[in-house]
């Protein structure tokens, strides 16, 4: 009996915390690494376990993370004041020494397919001015360096000796988040307990269990059978009908990811996949000529995309970024469909009907990627260049890509940054492996103009001044010299159970500590 | 005992026409080899018969799509099995999916039965070591899942109507070589090959002109089996995005497309490429049974 009532009263004292919440994820997690493959769905796991410095509200607006404040003494030089009392998951205390340790690591993570380098890379030095200040100094004034910090997530200098496989086997995941690792079956799952002994909010879920369900139709019958209480990316075939279920909720925004075209403007002659009209391999490239790219972007009916294939789930792109974003152009909006002025435009550059292209697309990647691709077939081919479609698995699909096997894709970029100084530094830059420009420009576009306005645009400090310059290359690059096609904004859509509620976020990521119970 | 008495026999009966008599004598077979031609045909002449041209991406329009059928779409077309995420005319896709079925089922067969048929035979005629190196073969060959193969090669090969026959081919010829050779064992055994033999027959002519002929029928009852293999096999594949381009879908193919629809209440754009992918497949396994109870000796009546 006085068992009874002491438990009763434990039960009172201990603020309610629901046993389990269970996550249907839409791509594999292909790791526990937090430094070796910078991917979405990898990052979102990653915020679980680990924080970074800077961090990013559900708008990618910066606030404190492991970081309380951080300030630019000079042009170069920034003074980083840590949080005091935040823990480690094991239990020792979180310093200056740690992020020293990180910023060390990161550049020296083997065949990492996709490193966080580019972001470690404009500092210079790292230092310790005591175990809660760290003092970094860039190699160039470079104003995005709270925005870059945002993307690093800091590890413990006691693993940072630890190799990928450590990570992946939970041995070496040590982190100063809301959740602790518990479980990784690589391509089935990923399950987090929750650390109660966090400085932030406590979390409300004990144990947190993200099942990979690639499957679209298959990941909302588990919601709907009860299997998970939560889905990311729901399936644009299915939004209707889920908005009409008393069941579930939906949370949806506009997100930071554009789907857009690469065209190969790199090669000056024999693009792969550029053929003659009979389909035979062809010299010329036209592809060079942005008279043709824009001929090609005013044949694309981005509003019949964005209604048909996205079910309204889109938004279209006239560039990278939607308005709202920092350093976006005030001038650009959507190409308009007029395949009339495409007609006149490809006749002029001298290629009317003479031309057939091979579309290479991801069909596992970004929301009904193969079908947007097919419909840009569709559009093409009326439009006088016969297009065909080749879809694959994205891990072929980028590594290909990144080969410049191809000579025009389908792809997507979500600015990690949160501003637009991210995709035109990936997408259109010259590529430079040592200053990681142009890591993502798989149709080598290259602009001289482009690349100095971009430069100057990085290394000057008045946000104002900058977001100007950014918005001016971005003009040059894309309204001008047509560098890539934009074709619509993402509409991510999270789906929950009744009682449940998430706040859509721009970058995509689905944070089990940002669920909240609604009663 | 008739063969004694001819003048009791009204009609004089070739062996083909007694075949016919004996085939045509069920109706359930009589009913899937009507389907059957009614399949074959309409898939020959798809080009003719289909209100639209399903491959040709200029003519398809965005704006019509995803229409429930007997829907009329923007242009004023109507569309009599409705439409599917690309606009693409369901009736016109799925007589070229049918089309494209039958042709690698077909061609497929024909290949690994000339394939399997060939070394199964000369397997059996051979004997001894050779005999056993081409049976280990076979057999190392059945034991892995021939979806799995399949699946290896195409990641290999790439995609394409000829990649598929090329995989389909080589997951199947191993059944032809295993029941050309047991049938060729039984026939090897017989007087009339000794005859041969003694006549002092080359190895070839025996094998070509004796042996293979009367193997024949065992290999036939496989073959319409293995194509409606082929078919389902292929339809897989497609399902699974390998094989044909997305642009010029299979019966496989539209299922999977339609698939993503079908917790969203558009069933068409899956259903009725299923109907026609079961009735091809249900039409030749029936006329496949009946083919077998007429060419076995021992079901005979």
């Amino acid at each position: 009996m006085r068992l009874r009532v002491l438990l009763a009263g434990l039960a009172l004292a201990l603020p309610l915390q629901a046993q389990e919440l269970n996550i249907g994820l839409s791509t594999p997690v292909t790791t526990m690494d937090p430094h070796f493959h910078n991917l979405t769905p990898n990052n979102s796991i990653a915020k679980h376990i680990f924080e970074t410095l800077v961090g990013q509200d559900d708008q990618q607006a910066l606030k404190p993370g492991l970081a309380e404040s951080w300030k630019a003494l000079d042009d170069t030089t920034w003074e980083i004041k840590l949080r005091k009392n935040v823990r480690w998951h094991d239990g020792s205390p979180f310093t200056a020494e740690d992020v020293l340790a990180t910023l060390k690591r990161i550049p020296n993570v083997p065949n990492s397919p996709a490193s966080f380098a580019i972001y470690t890379r404009p500092i210079a030095d790292a230092k310790a001015t005591d175990p809660h200040t760290v003092v970094l100094q860039t190699r160039a004034p470079h104003p995005l360096l709270p925005n870059d910090l945002a993307t690093i997530h800091i590890i413990s200098a006691k693993m940072a000796g630890m190799g990928t496989p450590d990570y992946n086997s939970g041995k070496a995941v040590n982190g100063t988040g809301p959740y602790r690792f518990g479980e990784y079956v690589s391509g089935d799952r990923v399950v987090l307990v929750a650390n109660d002994k966090y400085y932030g909010a406590r979390p409300a879920f004990a144990k947190v269990r993200f099942r990979m369900i690639t499957n679209s139709a298959a990941r909302v019958a588990a919601l709907l059978a009860g299997d998970v209480q939560m889905i990311e990316a729901v399936p644009t075939a299915d939004i209707a009908r889920l908005k009409k279920d008393a069941r579930v909720a939906l949370a949806s925004t506009v997100s930071n990811r554009v789907i857009y075209l690469h065209m190969d403007s790199g090669r000056e002659r024999n693009s792969p996949f550029v053929t003659d009209a009979a389909g035979k391999p062809m010299e010329a490239n036209p592809l060079r000529d942005p008279r043709v790219r824009k001929a090609i972007s005013k044949m694309i009916d981005r509003n019949a995309i964005a209604s048909r294939i996205m079910e309204g789930e889109a938004r279209p792109a006239g560039q990278f970024l939607p308005e709202t974003f920092h350093g976006t152009s005030k001038r650009l909006s959507p190409e308009k469909y007029d395949p009339d002025g495409a007609k006149t435009l490809l006749a002029a550059a001298g290629y009317p009907g003479v031309f057939g292209l091979t579309l290479h697309t991801p069909n596992n990647r970004y929301i009904n990627d193969e079908k947007i691709a097919q419909a840009v077939a569709q559009f093409l081919t009326r439009g006088g260049i016969p297009t065909k479609v080749d879809a694959m698995p994205s891990a072929v699909f980028f590594s290909r890509g990144s080969k410049l096997e191809f000579s025009f894709l389908l792809a997507g970029w979500g600015a990690g940054t949160g501003e637009n100084s991210s995709p035109l530094r990936s997408l259109v830059a010259t590529f430079d492996r040592s200053l990681g420009n142009g890591a993502a420009n798989r149709g080598r576009f290259s602009d001289a103009g482009v690349d100095a306005m971009i430069h100057t645009a990085l290394t000057t400090i008045d946000d104002t001044k900058r977001g100007l310059m950014l918005a001016a290359a971005t003009d040059k690059a894309l309204g001008e010299l047509t560098g890539v096609i934009p074709l619509h904004y993402e509409v991510s859509t999270w789906g929950v159970k009744k009682g449940l509620a998430y706040k859509a976020r721009v970058d995509q990521y689905t944070l089990a500590h940002e669920v909240r119970m609604t009663k | 005992m008739s063969a004694v008495l001819p003048a009791t026999v009204p009609a004089p009966q070739t062996p083909f026409r007694r075949f016919l008599e004996e085939f045509f004598d069920s109706k359930l077979a009589t009913l899937g080899f009507a389907l059957l031609a009614a399949i074959v045909l309409v898939a020959l002449f798809a080009p003719f018969i289909a209100p639209h041209n399903p491959y040709d991406l200029a003519k398809l329009d965005l704006m019509d799509s995803r229409l429930a059928p007997g829907e009329q779409g923007l242009g004023g077309a109507s569309y009599v099995l409705g439409t599917d995420g690309q606009g693409r005319d369901m009736l016109s896709a799925i007589l070229y999916g049918l089309r494209v079925s039958l042709y690698v089922g077909v061609v497929s067969g024909i290949i690994a039965l000339t394939l399997g048929a060939l070394t199964g035979v000369l397997a059996a005629y051979a004997g001894g070591r050779v005999e056993q190196f081409v049976m280990r073969v076979v057999d190392i060959q059945l034991g892995f899942p021939a979806i799995l193969v399949a699946l290896i090669l195409l990641a290999v090969l790439g995609r394409g109507v000829d990649k598929i026959i090329i995989a389909l081919v080589c997951v199947q010829w191993a059944y032809y070589a295993r029941t050309a050779r047991s049938a060729a064992l039984v026939e090897r055994g017989k007087e009339y090959i000794e005859a041969a033999r003694g006549l002092g027959l080359s190895g070839t002519r025996i094998v070509l002109r004796h042996l293979l002929p009367n193997a024949l029928p065992p290999l036939i009852v496989v073959g319409t089996v293995q194509v409606a293999h082929a078919i389902a096999l292929e339809a897989t594949l497609s399902f699974l995005g390998l094989g044909l381009p997305s642009t010029e879908p299979s019966l496989g193919l539209l299922i999977a497309n339609g698939y993503e629809y079908l917790m969203s209440g558009r069933y068409w754009i899956s259903f009725y490429p299923g109907l026609a992918l079961l009735a091809t497949i249900l039409a030749i396994n029936l006329v496949g049974d009946q083919l077998r109870d007429v060419l076995n000796p021992r079901l005979a009546k």
